[in-house]
């Protein structure tokens, strides 16, 4: 009976995502779900970097401004295919990813945090100044929207495709959370000296975690190029990175739901306060950050955890059998 | 003509970049006592000068009032910061990261509050450092009045400081606080008061520092966020996260190095240079600069 009630839970649920653009005509609702998918990519890679490797990152808005701006001029100025400019985006993100991941050697915690926030801004600022390459604060106008045979994308279509996308991502990283590689991880993650003391090479998972994290970024921006049209330097601010960190740690750094959950929860989050009939139109940023600062303060391990607990309880499963988790999130050093 | 514009600049850069030691200085009093970073840190500074606004140019308080009830609010707000965001956070088992991410949620809060309350536009802050246009004429250097307001208070401040650290019962306990707090509670130092007081002192004086460079960048919600935020954390960092002299010597570099880029090379690019030394300086010092505190390893 408990067995059939999650499969009946979990088929509704896979069911209602599947079928969603067909129940809502509604241009917006779907715009948000997409804006939430692509949000659910780099989320996704930042519990990745920050829950599985350990690593802070305050600047991730950073990875994803280069990988939309790629994009965008390579099939802009370029004139390549769009195909080409999404994996140029993707390939430069890893790129300065792997060397933002130089310093992660020797700095921690505060230290890391604040060059990744010094590298989101400079970045911020070099599309703000560099004027001749990005535009500047004008913005960077008429990037192609995929086709389909011809015709442009619609929503609908997007929709599927991030969808596709992001059960990859999730595909991946469960596979590789689960792979040597995320077992070292979680070691590094504990004790790097440790880990380092059992062969494993430290400096090579961190490069790795930046990496696949900036290059989840990446494609998330170039995806968001082409499905927009145009660019501008405001929403790569600091601000931004902030909420994909606030994303990552509200869903739950210590599991694969938690990308996804968050970057759901907080791209709708302020949306739905934007409604009339939330009564919050006029401050629904404000209202937003003190609903983020409450989970934060009650629900420490994430909206994620809190949600597959309530779940396995509501089909009677017993709690944490074999799972891989973190042990130093509670000893807190 | 070079050699003034060279003065100038230099003048400028100390004064602006003294206030960006104020704002390390709450950066580095509250890891000193927590060894967290409180990433609200410069909303203290917003806080405090919209709040000077309203009791001096909106109540007409007087000046010494309007700072004083400011730092005495941004002081209490230092407190509720501990009780109601840092306790409640360490007893439902939250982390470093928790808190980090929960003080980015708050430094939004009070931007958002602050555009709500006064709008986005910027004030014009009162002339109680003197008329904005006022200019002393050392030679042929033209300095604004205000910096030798920002430049006494930050000294008479710094001073202040250096006694109550050195001098004091209360700053010995909590420079032993800060060293050991197993040890320090066990000689019997209150070290839930020095925590405490590490908060207090750490708002009101990035508050006193948002007054002094409200005459600079207006009552803005420039106050509140980005890069002098960032700017007070490269300071605190040059000084180790521990030196409050070596602090204040850090936000010195960065507006120096702020000035003289904008003065070479492009005002355009003054924060993306700052903001590569900070880079430079943490990957090949981390222990900071400036930090006389700490020798060696």
């Amino acid at each position: 009976m408990r067995r059939n009630l999650k499969r009946i839970v979990y088929g509704a649920f896979f069911g209602l995502i599947l079928v969603l653009p067909l129940l809502s005509r509604n241009e917006y609702v779907l715009f948000v779900m997409n804006k939430a998918l692509l949000n659910i990519i780099v989320a996704s890679g930042l519990v990745f970097l920050t829950g599985f490797a350990g690593q802070i990152s305050l600047g991730q808005v950073g990875f994803v401004a280069i990988g939309a701006y790629t994009s965008g001029l390579v099939t802009t100025r370029l004139g390549m295919p769009i195909p080409i400019g999404i994996v140029a985006g993707i390939a430069l993100s890893v790129i300065v990813g792997l060397v933002v991941a130089i310093p992660s050697f020797k700095l921690k915690a505060f230290f890391l945090s604040l060059v990744t926030i010094a590298f989101g801004q400079i970045i911020y600022l070099l599309l703000v100044n560099l004027t001749a390459v990005t535009g500047g604060s004008q913005g960077l106008f008429n990037i192609p929207p995929m086709k389909l045979s011809g015709t442009p994308f619609t929503n609908t279509l997007y929709y599927y495709l991030f969808l596709v996308l992001v059960a990859l991502v999730i595909l991946l990283m469960y596979r590789l959370k689960y792979s040597y590689i995320g077992r070292q991880m979680f070691a590094v993650n504990d004790d790097d000296v440790a880990a380092e003391a059992c062969a494993i090479n430290s400096r090579k998972t961190k490069v790795f975690a930046f990496g696949l994290s900036a290059g989840l970024a990446g494609l998330s921006g170039a995806l968001t190029a082409h499905m927009v049209g145009f660019l501008t330097p405001d929403p790569f601010t600091f601000f931004d990175s902030a909420n994909f960190v606030a994303m990552a740690v509200v869903g739950g750094l210590r599991q694969l739901s938690g990308g996804v959950v968050g970057g759901f929860a907080l791209t709708w989050l302020p949306e739905l306060l934007r409604l009339k009939i939330s009564g919050f139109e006029n401050y629904y940023l404000l209202v937003n950050s003190v609903i983020v600062l409450l989970v934060l303060v009650f629900l420490p391990s994430g909206l994620g955890a809190s949600l597959s607990k309530g779940l396995s309880r509501l089909w009677g499963e017993k709690q944490g059998a074999v799972t891989l988790h973190n042990s130093k999130s509670k000893e807190g050093e | 003509m070079v050699l003034s514009d060279l003065l100038q600049n230099i003048i400028g850069g100390v004064t602006v970049g003294a206030t960006y030691g104020l704002i390390g200085l709450g950066v580095v009093f509250l890891w000193q006592s927590i060894q967290r970073i409180n990433f609200a840190n410069i909303s203290s500074a917003m806080l405090a000068a919209y709040l000077f606004y309203t009791f001096y140019a909106q109540l007409h308080l007087g000046f010494l009032v309007s700072f004083v009830v400011s730092i005495a609010i941004i002081a209490a707000y230092g407190l509720a910061l501990r009780y109601l965001v840092l306790e409640p956070i360490n007893r439902h088992g939250g982390d470093k990261l928790e808190f980090v991410v929960a003080t980015l949620m708050l430094c939004i809060f009070w931007l958002s509050v602050v555009k709500v309350i006064y709008g986005g536009i910027a004030k014009p802050f009162p002339p109680v450092f003197g008329e904005a246009t006022s200019f002393v004429q050392i030679g042929s250097i033209s300095i604004p009045s205000v910096y030798f307001w920002i430049f006494f208070v930050v000294l008479v401040l710094v001073f202040a400081l250096h006694m109550l650290l050195q001098r004091t019962m209360i700053g010995k306990m909590f420079r032993a606080t800060a060293q050991n707090k197993e040890m320090a509670s066990l000689v019997g130092i209150n070290v839930d008061m020095t925590t405490s007081l590490a908060f207090m002192l750490a708002t009101s004086i990035v508050g006193i520092a948002g007054i002094l460079l409200a005459p600079i960048y207006f009552v803005s919600l420039d106050l509140g966020g980005g890069p002098i935020g960032i700017k007070g954390f490269a300071a605190a960092v040059m000084g180790g996260l521990v030196d409050p002299l070596g602090t204040i010597a850090g936000g010195i570099t960065i507006g120096l190095v702020e000035n003289f880029s904008t003065l070479f090379i492009s005002s355009a690019y003054k924060d993306v240079i700052s903001f590569v030394v900070l880079v430079v300086v943490l990957i090949w010092k981390p222990r900071g600069i400036f930090n006389w505190t700490t020798k060696g390893d």
